[in-house]
């Protein structure tokens, strides 16, 4: 990839940002949303939605400051060369993290619910090959793969959704801020956790076309993105109940398996639902994985962006592989995620006020 | 444009030789895992769960526990029967005969096994170690429980059930008088297979409006929820091997706890609206009977707090249509004999809901899911004053309640008085 | 012909590209001769035709005829006889020079400017030209020329008397259509040119042609839209055409295998075709032609995947039943692809989703069936493809007696012994009918091809594996481009003008530009003007003298 191509339109990089946030995140989602406010789950996504917005903005306004680096390449600029580095990696290590934890999540599903005896190793294996095999392209490929697959990743959502809605009962959902809104405040930072793909949208800007329109493209992906997580969670929350949503594992899949297509063409969908959400789960994780190797060649100065694509696997793959069951898993997804919002929220958030502050970079409406 | 013809022929090559190991190993080494052909699994139509007689224990094997100490478990020992399609037997394709000899007797379609064992994991167990295919529940359609098991209660059954991945959420569970495993055994003349029959007699039941919607998934749903109790269908196998809805199995928690007439789904579907209508009742008229037919519902709940207790509303409208008179004595011709029928259903059918909430209070079974109203609509009295399951099932018991019905005879058939 | 109006200087391009080549093709042009080598004519006839002889050696087809201009100054004719017409020859060439044509006096012609004169005064032909150049010499007499050469003159004639027989134009054997002109290319380039001259009678036509291949000397001829066709496009052609090398260049599908982007993906990146009007069609885009003399396949780049479910009707019939069959056709392009491998993912790894009852009996018609579903449909797969072969090979007489009773009686017979199920038959023949619903033959072949991995990879993964095949799938497509011209375009990345022509067949008034993707330096294709109502089309139509462009 050289380093002049501008190809990449806006509504590309919307694709790529919408693409990137659904993932296999969407699968235990309302049981996320559930746990912090039962019936208040639609609302606390909702916030979450807002909450990911602003951490985006962040990294939105930052680009269209430098619009032709990277958050590795001006942070430097912005708080010193040592400590940018330091945050630089503690930003790589994070999305290595987020990538083993995805694969290792959706190997669990897949393990879990289809191919029962298949090894987990196999399907993360997979799976990261999948990621690391495509992250070979250039930026330019990376967001035609995302575009191209963001059909397939709304409309069958949006079809289990439709399909669903005949067994909605609105009083499920109310009262809207949940009978026992406690745990609100720790379901926001765990939902807003999993728009944190997103991120990728820092080395996006400098492949883009017209930097200027980053921020919009922000608020358009989370538009759609976050309206889908929204109409999901009220969706299952509706058809299931808040009590019933708390017994479930991945509760959208349950969802998918309580649809049938009219006139019994498919008489569940939930293995074809896992079939098609593969592609949403290789998004996520191709965006990551890209974030990853390619940061790592900015950190280290490299020119050959392709260099770390393979070498990056086998790590990735036995961090996957540590978690010892689907329950640590999950906290661990839980985890990784909160501490992940300081490097994507409030690290982006400080550097805008430095760079505010200190005057660097163009003006944000400067092209 | 640039010069990729050759870089882009190296790439290719060694990403070929790159991905052509490890795909290779894969298909070598490992090999298929999860492919089972279809014919190599025992397809579970059916399950009966019944409660095992104490003097059964000796017919339990010890498949899954034999040292003291890992089990067995204190519960009672229950019989689980299987109904398994033989693959073969039930022949390819609408109207040809071929596939064995099997055609359309539904005893050859179909294997009924049934084992005993501690749990449901217990037995199938038990029964898989003497079967040589799979069992595979992906086509589970019916789930048969004996009254004498629901009453017992079913937390394991369903936690088994919930678990269990390959199970659907749209298959049928419901409550047999009597032994579970005879519907298992049952051979209904009009499908090819019996369980399909079970299934079909229900989800025609919705279409014509003799049932609700009751799927084990639904069945979970209002189970779970704090203000609500679920409910089955509650079954019997007549002499004519058919299967008769023979009411609702009124459920606390896991637990059954009574059943209901057949009439009284009629008065739960009334009161949660649900459409069509199937049922026919006899009216009282001028000292003759006409029957009529409700044809469409239409029902609000409402509720206010009086007293400290939650005070319900019951507004429902019917149409119906006049099916059938005993003899010649009225003039339907006459509007007022219109209204009368009409004031008469009113009253039977105040006094029929009437007696369906007295009898689930009795019970403590909240199938209606008043109380999911009172937490949905007023989530601050609900969090002061109930806050459990537990509590509103003694709340519910106290609850009061006024009932307004409005009649509509709409059609009075072919015939003109 | 207009074709050979710039050929000097297309000659000239030829030789320096000779030079930069070491002389490879310069020496090979000199034929095995050894020694006698190239060089200039130095006007000695003895010397010339001794060396002519050499070079050919025993070759007993080149015909040595000598005379004497006017009667007088010695020549000779060499020409190889069945690459002409003997009559144009006699009546044209020598007849003009043997008797003296009334009103010249050709006494005081002096040798070297003998021939010249002779060109331009006494013969009756137009294609005349001078050559001083050996090499030159021997390659228009493999062509089919005929080189008149005198004692004296240090230049010879090169008299353009090719007449190869051909056969008639005749219906496209590959690509019948229902609605639509019935013409199609055939061998020679020059018929074939003409073919698309006349129906695109526009001043902005150019052809320019290359000579490629050692030893077959190929006529390969660029044809593209001036003012229309970017130039970056003409530029990359010309490199990627410049740069072959090869001995012999039989068909323009020895062409495409050296001229497309990635040789290792199974997706065609090149669209050939026979007929001349979906050439025109393309050129009007803004695409590219390559013509190859002998070949009746005309190369069209770049080239993007939708090309290959689009066929000529689609444009010739009224859009919306052209819009709903093309639906029919990507139905069936998926259906080719995917159908067996979902189906064995189905009945190996989830037959939950199928109906109950359609379940118990699918394990009913595969109880008696040895062998796992993917092992199966591969079987009768890979059976099928050896019928297909067959049926193709076949003498025609043959061929549909043959696939007859290896439809019928094989599957039949197969289903009886318990071979197979008969619904894997069923899926088999459906697949198989799918992927002859493909108007493209190349992009039906990678669709087949890649469905071998696809049903070993479902045979392992189920429904994940189909899953993660298709994605590989896609990505490679993602990533392939066409002389630069990313694939899947107008879809990804997309564009509106294009979008119109994808999976429906927008209606022609409505696609009022090019396709964004080819870069057309003119974008303007249906005036603007042009709209729905009926009244006011038709009146434009017949005061418009621009051509209704058809595409493809």
């Amino acid at each position: 990839m050289t380093k002049a191509t501008r190809d990449i339109s806006a509504l590309q990089a919307a694709a790529v940002l919408v693409s990137t946030i659904i993932g296999v995140g969407v699968l235990p989602l309302p049981l996320f949303a559930v746990r912090a406010a039962d019936t208040g789950g639609p609302l606390v996504t909702l916030l979450a939605c807002i909450c990911a917005l602003v951490g985006l903005m962040f990294v939105a306004l930052l680009g269209m400051r430098f619009p032709d680096e990277s958050i590795i390449q001006y942070s430097e600029r912005l708080i010193g060369k040592w400590p940018a580095r330091a945050v630089g990696l503690c930003v790589i290590v994070f999305f290595a993290l987020l990538t083993s934890l995805t694969a290792r999540e959706f190997g669990e599903v897949v393990v879990t619910s289809v191919l029962k005896q298949t090894p987990v190793e196999v399907t993360v294996i997979v799976m990261l090959m999948l990621a690391a095999i495509s992250a070979r392209n250039t930026m330019t490929t990376f967001a035609y793969i995302h575009f191209f697959y963001v059909p397939l990743l709304l409309v069958p959502g949006l079809l289990i959704v439709a399909l669903s809605l005949k067994n909605a009962e609105p009083l499920n959902l109310q009262p809207i801020w949940g009978n026992r809104p406690g745990g609100m405040f720790d379901g926001i930072v765990t939902i807003a956790a999993l728009f944190q793909g997103s991120f990728v949208l820092t080395i996006v800007i400098p492949a883009m076309r017209k930097p200027a329109k980053a921020l919009v493209v922000s608020l358009y992906s989370i538009l759609i993105a976050g309206g889908l997580y929204v109409v999901i969670v009220i969706a299952v929350v509706s058809v299931f109940g808040a009590e019933e949503t708390r017994e479930l594992l991945w509760p959208t899949l349950e969802l998918a398996k309580a649809t049938s297509l009219p006139a019994n063409v498919l008489e569940r969908l939930d293995g074809a639902f896992l079939a098609v959400w593969v592609t949403a789960v290789f998004t996520t994780l191709l965006s990551s994985y890209y974030l990853t190797s390619q940061s790592l060649t900015q950190l280290l100065r490299l020119q050959e962006p392709r260099i770390f694509t393979f070498f990056l696997v086998p790590f990735v793959f036995v961090i996957a592989m540590v978690p010892a069951n689907i329950v640590k898993m999950y906290e661990a997804v839980v985890n990784v995620g909160r501490i992940g919002l300081m490097l994507t929220i409030a690290y982006p958030g400080l550097l805008l006020l430095i760079a505010v502050l200190r005057k660097k970079g163009g003006s944000a409406l400067g092209r | 444009m640039d010069d990729n013809g050759p870089r882009s022929l190296k790439r290719a090559a060694r990403l070929a030789a790159r991905l052509c190991p490890p795909l290779l190993a894969a298909a070598l080494l490992c090999g298929c895992w999860d492919r089972t052909e279809i014919e190599d699994r025992a397809i579970v139509l059916g399950v009966s769960i019944d409660k095992a007689r104490p003097e059964e224990e000796g017919e339990e094997d010890p498949v899954t526990h034999y040292v003291k100490g890992l089990g067995p478990p204190a519960s009672d020992l229950i019989r689980v029967g299987v109904q398994i399609a033989l693959p073969g037997r039930i022949p390819l394709g609408p109207g040809e005969s071929g596939g064995g000899s099997g055609g359309n007797d539904p005893q050859k379609t179909v294997w009924v096994l049934d084992v005993v064992g501690h749990s449901v994991n217990d037995a199938l167990m038990n029964l898989q170690q003497e079967l040589s295919a799979k069992l595979f529940f992906g086509h589970l359609r019916v789930i048969v429980i004996s009254e004498e098991m629901a009453r017992f209660g079913l937390e394991n059954v369903n936690d088994y059930f919930h678990r269990n991945p390959e199970v659907r959420r749209m298959a049928w569970m419901m409550v047999a008088k009597g032994e579970a495993l005879a519907l298992m055994k049952a051979s209904p003349k009009l499908e090819r297979v019996p369980s399909l029959y079970l299934m079909t007699t229900l989800d025609e039941g919705i279409r014509m409006g003799k049932f609700p919607q009751d799927y084990i998934g639904i069945f979970w749903s209002r189970k779970s929820k704090l203000g609500q109790e679920g409910f089955l269908p509650y079954v019997e196998l007549r002499k004519n091997q058919t299967l008769q809805t023979q009411g609702l199995a009124l459920f606390q928690g896991s637990r059954m706890v009574g059943a209901t007439m057949p009439l009284d789904i009629a008065v739960y579907m009334a009161l949660k609206g649900n459409n069509p209508g199937g049922y026919s009742a006899f009216v009282k008229v001028r000292g003759t009977e006409v029957m009529t037919h409700v044809t469409h519902r239409e029902s609000k709940t409402s509720f206010e707090i009086r007293n400290g207790k939650p005070y319900f509303k019951f507004k429902a409208a019917f149409e119906l249509n006049l099916e059938e008179k005993i003899n010649n004595e009225l003039n339907i011709q006459d509007p007022s004999v219109i209204r009368d029928i009409e004031e008469s259903q009113k009253k039977g059918a105040v006094k029929l809901i009437e007696s369906f909430l007295e009898k689930t209070q009795a019970l403590g079974s909240d199938v209606l899911g008043l109380g999911e109203y009172v937490r949905a609509k007023a989530p601050g009295y609900w969090n002061r004053n109930v806050g459990t399951k537990e509590r509103w099932q003694r709340m519910y018991k106290e609850i009061e309640y006024e009932v307004h019905i409005d009649m509509k005879i709409r059609r009075i058939g072919m015939k003109a008085e | 012909m207009p074709l050979f109006g710039n050929r000097t200087h297309l000659q000239s391009r030829r030789s320096r590209r000779k030079k930069r080549t070491a002389g490879d093709a310069g020496t090979s042009t000199g034929g095995d001769g050894g020694g006698s080598g190239g060089g200039p004519l130095d006007g000695r006839l003895d010397e010339l035709l001794a060396k002519v002889t050499h070079v050919f050696g025993t070759d007993t087809t080149l015909t040595v005829r000598k005379f004497r201009i006017f009667g007088t100054y010695p020549a000779a004719m060499l020409y190889f006889p069945n690459m002409l017409d003997q009559n144009t020859l006699n009546e044209t060439i020598l007849k003009p020079s043997m008797s003296v044509p009334t009103g010249l006096d050709p006494s005081e012609w002096s040798a070297p400017e003998l021939l010249d004169r002779l060109a331009s005064e006494a013969l009756w032909h137009s294609d005349c030209r001078r050559t001083e150049d050996f090499n030159d010499l021997i390659e228009a007499l493999l062509h089919g020329d005929t080189v008149l050469a005198a004692e004296g003159s240090e230049a010879a004639l090169v008299v353009g008397t090719r007449q190869i027989d051909k056969r008639g134009i005749d219906q496209p054997g590959t690509e019948q259509v229902i609605r639509g002109p019935r013409e199609g290319f055939v061998e020679p380039l020059g018929p074939n040119i003409a073919l698309i001259r006349y129906r695109l009678q526009a001043a902005e036509l150019r052809t320019r042609q290359l000579t490629i291949g050692r030893k077959t000397r190929s006529k390969v001829v660029v044809c593209y839209m001036e003012g229309l066709t970017d130039p970056d496009l003409l530029a990359e052609v010309d490199r990627r055409l410049g740069g072959i090398d090869i001995d012999a260049v039989l068909d323009s599908g020895y062409l495409e295998q050296f001229i497309e982007d990635n040789q290792w993906s199974p997706f065609p990146q090149v669209q050939y075709t026979e007929r001349p009007d979906k050439v025109v069609a393309n050129l009007l885009e803004g695409r590219v032609a390559i013509l190859v003399d002998g070949s009746p396949l005309a190369l069209i780049v770049p080239t993007v995947f939708n090309q290959f479910y689009q066929a000529v009707e689609d444009y010739t019939e009224r859009f919306m039943q052209m819009s709903a069959i093309r639906m029919a056709r990507l139905v069936a392009l998926v259906f080719s692809l995917v159908f067996p491998a979902i189906y064995v993912s189905v009945i190996s790894f989830n037959p939950e989703l199928i109906p109950t009852e359609f379940a118990v009996a699918v394990a009913g018609g595969r109880a008696g069936v040895p062998w796992p579903a993917v092992v199966e449909v591969l079987i009768i797969e890979i059976s099928m493809e050896v019928l297909r072969e067959a049926t193709i090979r076949l003498p025609q007489q043959v061929g549909g007696a043959l696939s007859i009773v290896g439809v019928l009686v094989i599957g039949q017979a197969a289903v009886a012994a318990g071979f197979a199920s008969p619904i894997t038959v069923v899926i088999i023949a459906l697949t198989t009918i799918g992927s002859f619903a493909t108007p493209a033959y190349n992009a039906a072949l990678a669709l087949r091809l890649l469905r071998f991995p696809l049903i070993i990879i479902a045979g392992i993964f189920g429904l994940y594996g189909v899953m993660i095949g298709l994605i590989l799938i896609a990505n490679h497509l993602l990533s392939l481009k066409s002389f630069g011209v990313p694939y899947l375009s107008p879809l990804v990345p997309a564009d509106a003008e294009g979008m119109k022509d994808v999976l429906i067949r927008g209606p022609l008034w409505w696609m009022k530009r090019r396709p964004a993707f080819l870069k057309p330096k003119n974008p303007v294709r249906v005036g603007s003007e042009m709209t729905e109502p009926p009244e006011t089309k038709s009146r434009k139509q017949e005061g418009a003298h621009s051509p209704s462009t058809e595409k493809e």
